[in-house]
């Protein structure tokens, strides 16, 4: 049975940018436990002689001309659902 | 261990082996997004005016590939003499940023379109050799900028979605200078191929290093710190001096190196963050992207449409037995390169051909340098040189007249003769004329005769002045030499 640390916890929780009380943490260890011994059964399957399977469309080589189509959508429109913008950029909390 | 000799290091260098990799992002030129058809081009555009839902990122789109971005890639490769891949796929890394919208960056990470392959790169009268690990297609982020004193930071996505490559090579570098003279060479291979237009002032071409350094005869890596973010070959120089200097400086004090990443702030390198790991990206196969099945016919078309490579045309020229500084001199000039290979192509003549590329690489080197010069106004051609050549080998014009032409030529069509005549620089070749000429020269100055005859041999620079004075230039100051000593001596 695979082991799910607090400090696991803490690092996925990091890697998703959401924070994760000690309460949910205490729920999340063992769901997540029990999602990783799921997937533990299925690599006990032997796949030596099958290839791998990235897709399942069957689609290959699916591509466009390199032509420029201008969106018909505005500025304003696209940025319609932008918590905040300032002339015409994405006003964000400062990183740096 | 070979070190630029500006070092910043009092340690012992030669008790180091320097370790240097460059990873290298160029813009592919295309004139749209990798996955949607938004202008590539963004220079001169307002923020976030060049976006559409795809490259922001909104829920319901779906991205389509550009396929010139991947015939653009497989130039690349063949230019970097690596394997293109038969069977290449797309896949998400996942991480949070603000200038990537959708939370994930579509790249390539176990089956690189590109694979391994070899590069020689000249460094002064040698070369040496990097190897490429690979080479991958990946679309780029937006811009952040940070107002002064603001507690926010704004976001512009208009170069969200450009079609990138990433040439990772092997650390395969060991001084500052073979790293500069790699970036230089990788600038020159995708300018002559023409997969971007590497435009470095405007970040066409990003350059990280991965530097690490060992005990001499040690055959275990140090640890690497990689540095973030050079635009020039002259950073890429001064940045792996400092750090190679660094981190002896950390062993020689008995301190550790971390691995870690840092920036370059034009001075020095600073500590920017710890390395991530490449778990913590979460790679995943993009859905949305199906694999591309590169075989032979697509190749083939590809390799067709190639322009002349730099490797074919450094060879070309090198088989003339040009010297590899002046190889090198026409090849930082693509078009000059391309002039020369012409020459070599047309001009039969052993001699000539000598005496035009010498022009090329020596006095049109120099004249492409003037401040006021533009490419836009180049019109050298081999036919106007071929007859400046002939009539510098018919004594029709002196080797400064014919530089003189040259000068002009190098923004005119005009022919060479042409412009020899309306600057009056042609040369009597008639015999006769000069003979008549030279008489009366002697006739005139009788002293100056009578001291050359006596052994005086000043007064017959006096005397071929006087000729070349009375023929307004349009002599051969040699000739006119010879037949004043003829004519005195005998
Ligand atoms: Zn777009």
């Amino acid at each position: 049975m695979t082991r799910i640390s607090r400090d696991d916890i803490t690092k996925l929780g990091h890697l998703a940018r959401i924070g994760i009380s000690e309460e949910v943490a205490g729920t999340l260890a063992p769901q997540l436990e029990g999602i990783l011994d799921y997937v533990a059964q299925l690599q006990e399957v032997d796949t030596e002689a099958i290839e791998a399977t990235n897709q399942v469309t069957g689609l290959r080589d699916v591509w466009r001309e390199d032509e420029v189509i201008p969106s018909h959508y505005s500025r304003a429109e696209l940025l319609a659902n932008a918590p905040a913008t300032q002339d015409g950029y994405i006003q964000v909390r400062r990183v740096l | 261990m070979r070190r630029d000799r500006r070092s910043n290091s009092q340690a012992p260098e030669s008790d180091y082996t320097a370790d240097i990799g460059i990873e290298c992002h160029i813009q592919l030129k295309t004139a749209s997004k990798l996955f949607c058809s938004c202008s590539n081009d963004s220079r001169q555009e307002d923020p976030n005016t060049t976006v559409c839902p795809v490259c922001l990122g909104l829920p319901g789109t779906l991205p389509v590939l550009n396929k010139r971005a991947v015939e653009l890639a497989m130039q690349a490769g063949i230019a970097l003499n690596a394997r293109v891949a038969e069977h290449t796929k797309f896949d998400r890394k996942n991480y949070f940023y603000p200038d990537l919208p959708k939370g994930y960056q579509i790249t390539q990470y176990d089956q690189p379109i590109i694979g391994a392959g070899e590069v020689a790169v000249p460094l002064e009268n040698d070369s040496f050799s990097v190897r490429i690990v690979r080479a991958h297609m990946e679309e780029d982020a937006g811009k952040l900028v940070h107002p002064e004193s603001a507690d926010y930071s704004l976001v512009d996505l208009n170069r969200a979605g450009t079609p990138l490559l990433e040439i990772v090579s092997q650390p395969d570098m060991h001084s500052p200078a073979q790293a500069k003279a790699y970036a230089r060479e990788l600038y020159y291979r995708m300018l002559y191929v023409g997969a971007s237009d590497v435009d470095l002032y405007h970040g066409n071409m990003r350059f990280d290093l991965n530097v690490s350094v060992r005990p001499s005869g040690s055959d275990r890596f140090g640890t690497r710190t990689e540095i973030k973010n050079m635009n020039s070959f002259r950073n890429v120089e001064r940045a792996a001096d400092y750090e190679i200097g660094r981190q002896i400086q950390l062993l020689e004090n008995g301190q550790l190196v971390t691995q870690e990443t840092r920036g370059w702030d034009e001075q020095k390198t600073y500590l920017m963050r710890e390395k991530e790991e490449a778990e913590d990206y979460r790679y995943f196969p993009e859905p949305d992207i199906p694999p591309l099945e590169l075989d032979r016919s697509k190749r083939e078309q590809v390799e067709q449409e190639l322009p002349p490579l730099l490797t074919h045309v450094r060879h070309t020229l090198r088989a003339t037995g040009l010297e590899q500084t002046k190889i090198e001199a026409l090849i930082n000039q693509p078009r000059l390169a391309m002039l020369g290979l012409s020459v070599l192509e047309e001009i039969t003549d052993p001699a000539s051909r000598d005496r035009i590329v010498n022009w090329l690489t020596s006095e049109v080197v120099r004249l492409l340098r003037a401040e006021d010069f533009d490419w836009d106004d180049f019109a050298l051609s081999v036919g106007q040189l071929g007859e400046l050549s002939d009539m510098t080998a018919d004594d029709e014009l002196n080797s400064s007249a014919a530089k003189q032409v040259l000068g002009e030529m190098v923004t005119s069509p005009r022919s060479p003769r042409q412009i020899a005549e309306e600057k009056q620089l042609i040369q009597t070749s008639d015999a006769g004329e000069i003979e008549s000429i030279v008489d009366q020269v002697i006739q005139n100055n009788p002293q100056a005769a009578q001291d050359v005859r006596d052994g005086k041999s000043k007064a017959i620079g006096f005397l071929t002045g006087e000729v070349m004075k009375a023929s307004q230039g349009q002599t051969n100051p040699q000739i006119v030499k010879d037949l004043l000593e003829h004519k005195l001596n005998q």
